[in-house]
């Protein structure tokens, strides 16, 4: 078993799109730790950043010993075309915290609703996802409360937020670019692509409205190519770099 | 990281409060009662105290910074975790400490914008730079390590609220510290550049750990107020002679050598030597050491440091970026209806 069998493995590619999507969300808002707008949300945020590393480290560590590598090897090491994550994860928030909530707040719905799905999983992947369903449905309402809070808190919250729902919403259909080209053929991994899409819309719509807020979303066509299938954004090979920058100074050095 | 150490607080300051009421008060402190918010207290008393807490706040977010700088390089799974977790922790502290700074009169916008606007402090050793993952290591093994031993004393101390707050982090600091050492004692097994950069990150923090409790305190200090008062209960030089006293054989053990350095005005160290000077003194049971450069204590304290300018600017530049966050939660009682 190596880093190529489970690359080339259909279950492991809509695992790895899960927990590259929730890597990389951490990942950058980690760096949001100590310069957040309030004290306490600053808290809450790094806590919900710890949860989306961990929740990708118990697929990586499933995935490790399925597949006999090194955890932080799958997390770390791959090459770039192997990354699974959606490009909207790693959009840049140019310090602006209406980008980093309505970004965290459209992948939260996401992945919840993938863990649900892969807890459905029997076996040792489907009960560790169905543990990290509870803190998966946390993030979703406390993104939820903040989305409502500001979308009505003032004028000014309230055209911050439309304007970045504005720019990432065309980002957000990605979410559901089949990760491998092969699944497109095979209803039992990616079934259910446009059902999602519906549920995860409609949860979206109903907080966007409580928050007088609107949001248009569309599903991309299956051959929409990003991300998923290894073409990446710009500044999703940034951030992969800066991730990954002391660990390439000694390639073979324990940390 | 943690800013423990108090700020140079001052000792002649002279005391207007009614006699019988400061010498009951002074009397409570004495016998070990904890000062609680609603109890009297002198107008000095609450002003230094207010001065200590809000500088303790201030060092704690200040100094999420550094290493906040280092999360998204950390070379690990767990590593990024924790430092994560770490820095997280800190602005934890700096949130409790700035809800007993609140208690003792001041708005936290007041302090926050002091500290952007440069009016109010922070710990001094903040005002350095980290320029390697092994500098994050020696901020956790010794910075920590001296916040620690400064903490515990300041727990022993006589204003209630700070005291508790005090207890509960010195919990959490225990958990860094240990990630700290964890974190040096893998870099001093591992290859050679990182045994390399691992020394060059000592070279830069020891002198700062030293400098870390402050100058020598005044031959009376026990009889003026920060310490007649139990702000703080430990000399400066007793806390910095027990620091040398657990690190310095701890840095010699994991081969690390303890050197005299000049730095450059960007805080990078440009020659060494050995200090000749480190020893245990079997009669005492005290290692001896070179104290650091005092003027440079004093030319960083003041604003001169090599980071001073970069570390309030990123502060005010978060103060600022998230003043409409802020505004709209002020706002709720005029928000925009939801829709229909």
């Amino acid at each position: 078993m190596t880093m190529q069998t489970m690359l080339t493995d259909p279950l492991a590619a809509m695992l790895l799109a899960a927990a590259d999507d929730l890597l990389m969300l951490g990942h950058v808002q980690s760096d949001w730790t100590g310069l957040a707008p309030i004290l306490e949300e600053d808290i809450a945020a790094s806590a919900m950043a710890q949860d989306d590393l961990s929740h990708a480290l118990v697929i990586y560590e499933f995935l490790g010993g399925e597949h006999d590598l090194d955890p932080d090897t799958i997390a770390f090491d791959r090459n770039l075309e192997d990354y699974r994550c959606c490009d909207l994860v790693t959009v840049p928030d140019d310090f602006d915290w209406s980008i980093s909530l309505c970004k965290r707040w459209l992948v939260a719905s996401y992945s919840k609703l993938g863990f649900d799905r892969f807890a459905t999983i029997e076996g040792d992947i489907g009960q560790r996802c169905a543990r990290l369903r509870d803190e998966a449905a946390i993030h979703v309402a406390h993104l939820n409360n903040w989305i409502i809070r500001l979308g009505t808190g003032s004028q000014e919250s309230n055209d911050r937020l439309q304007q970045a729902i504005n720019k990432l919403i065309p980002e957000a259909g990605m979410l559901f670019e089949p990760p491998d080209a092969g699944l497109e053929q095979d209803e039992s991994f990616c079934c259910g692509r446009q059902e999602i899409f519906e549920e995860w819309v409609d949860q979206n719509i109903a907080t966007l409205s409580q928050a007088n807020l609107q949001g248009t979303f569309t599903l991309p066509d299956r051959e929409a190519v990003g991300g998923r299938r290894g073409i990446h954004a710009d500044h999703f090979v940034e951030q992969f770099e800066e991730m990954t920058e002391v660990r390439r100074t000694e390639p073979s050095a324990a940390w | 990281m943690s800013g423990a150490a108090n700020p140079v607080m001052p000792s002649d300051i002279t005391i207007n409060a009614d006699p019988e009421k400061l010498a009951e008060f002074e009397s409570r402190i004495a016998d070990g009662v904890l000062i609680e918010p609603g109890d009297w207290m002198p107008d000095e008393y609450r002003a230094m105290m207010l001065r200590m807490a809000e500088h303790h706040a201030n060092s704690e977010i200040i100094g999420a910074l550094p290493e906040g700088e280092w999360i998204t390089r950390a070379p690990s799974m767990l590593r990024k975790l924790a430092l994560t977790a770490k820095v997280q922790d800190e602005v934890g502290h700096g949130q409790m400490l700035y809800r007993v700074s609140q208690e003792l009169g001041k708005s936290r916008d007041d302090m926050l914008r002091d500290l952007v606007t440069g009016k109010t402090k922070y710990h001094n050793c903040f005002n350095y730079p980290c320029p390697t993952w092994a500098d994050i290591a020696m901020v956790q093994w010794l910075i920590d390590g001296a916040a620690i031993m400064n903490q515990k004393t300041l727990a022993d101390g006589a204003y209630g609220p700070y005291v508790r707050t005090m207890n509960r982090i010195n919990m959490e600091e225990a958990f860094h510290f240990k990630s700290g050492e964890d974190m040096v004692l893998t870099l001093m097994s591992g290859t050679k550049g990182q045994k390399t950069m691992t020394q060059q990150a000592f070279d830069r923090w020891w002198p700062i750990s030293l400098m870390f409790f402050g100058p020598e305190d005044k031959p009376n200090a026990e009889e003026l107020p920060p310490m007649k008062w139990r702000m703080k209960v430990e000399r400066n030089d007793s806390l910095r002679q027990r620091f040398v006293n657990r690190f310095a054989p701890a840095a010699i053990d994991l081969g690390l050598k303890i050197n005299i350095v000049t730095k450059d005005e960007k805080g990078f160290v440009t020659s060494t030597k050995p200090d000749e000077a480190i020893k245990l003194d079997d009669s005492t049971g005290n290692w001896s050491f070179t104290e650091p450069d005092w003027d440079e204590f004093w030319r960083v304290i003041r604003g001169n440091g090599p980071c001073n300018a970069h570390r309030v600017a990123l502060r005010r530049l978060s103060y600022e970026q998230g003043a409409w966050v802020r505004r709209a939660i002020a706002n709720e009682e005029v928000a925009v209806p939801p829709a229909a």
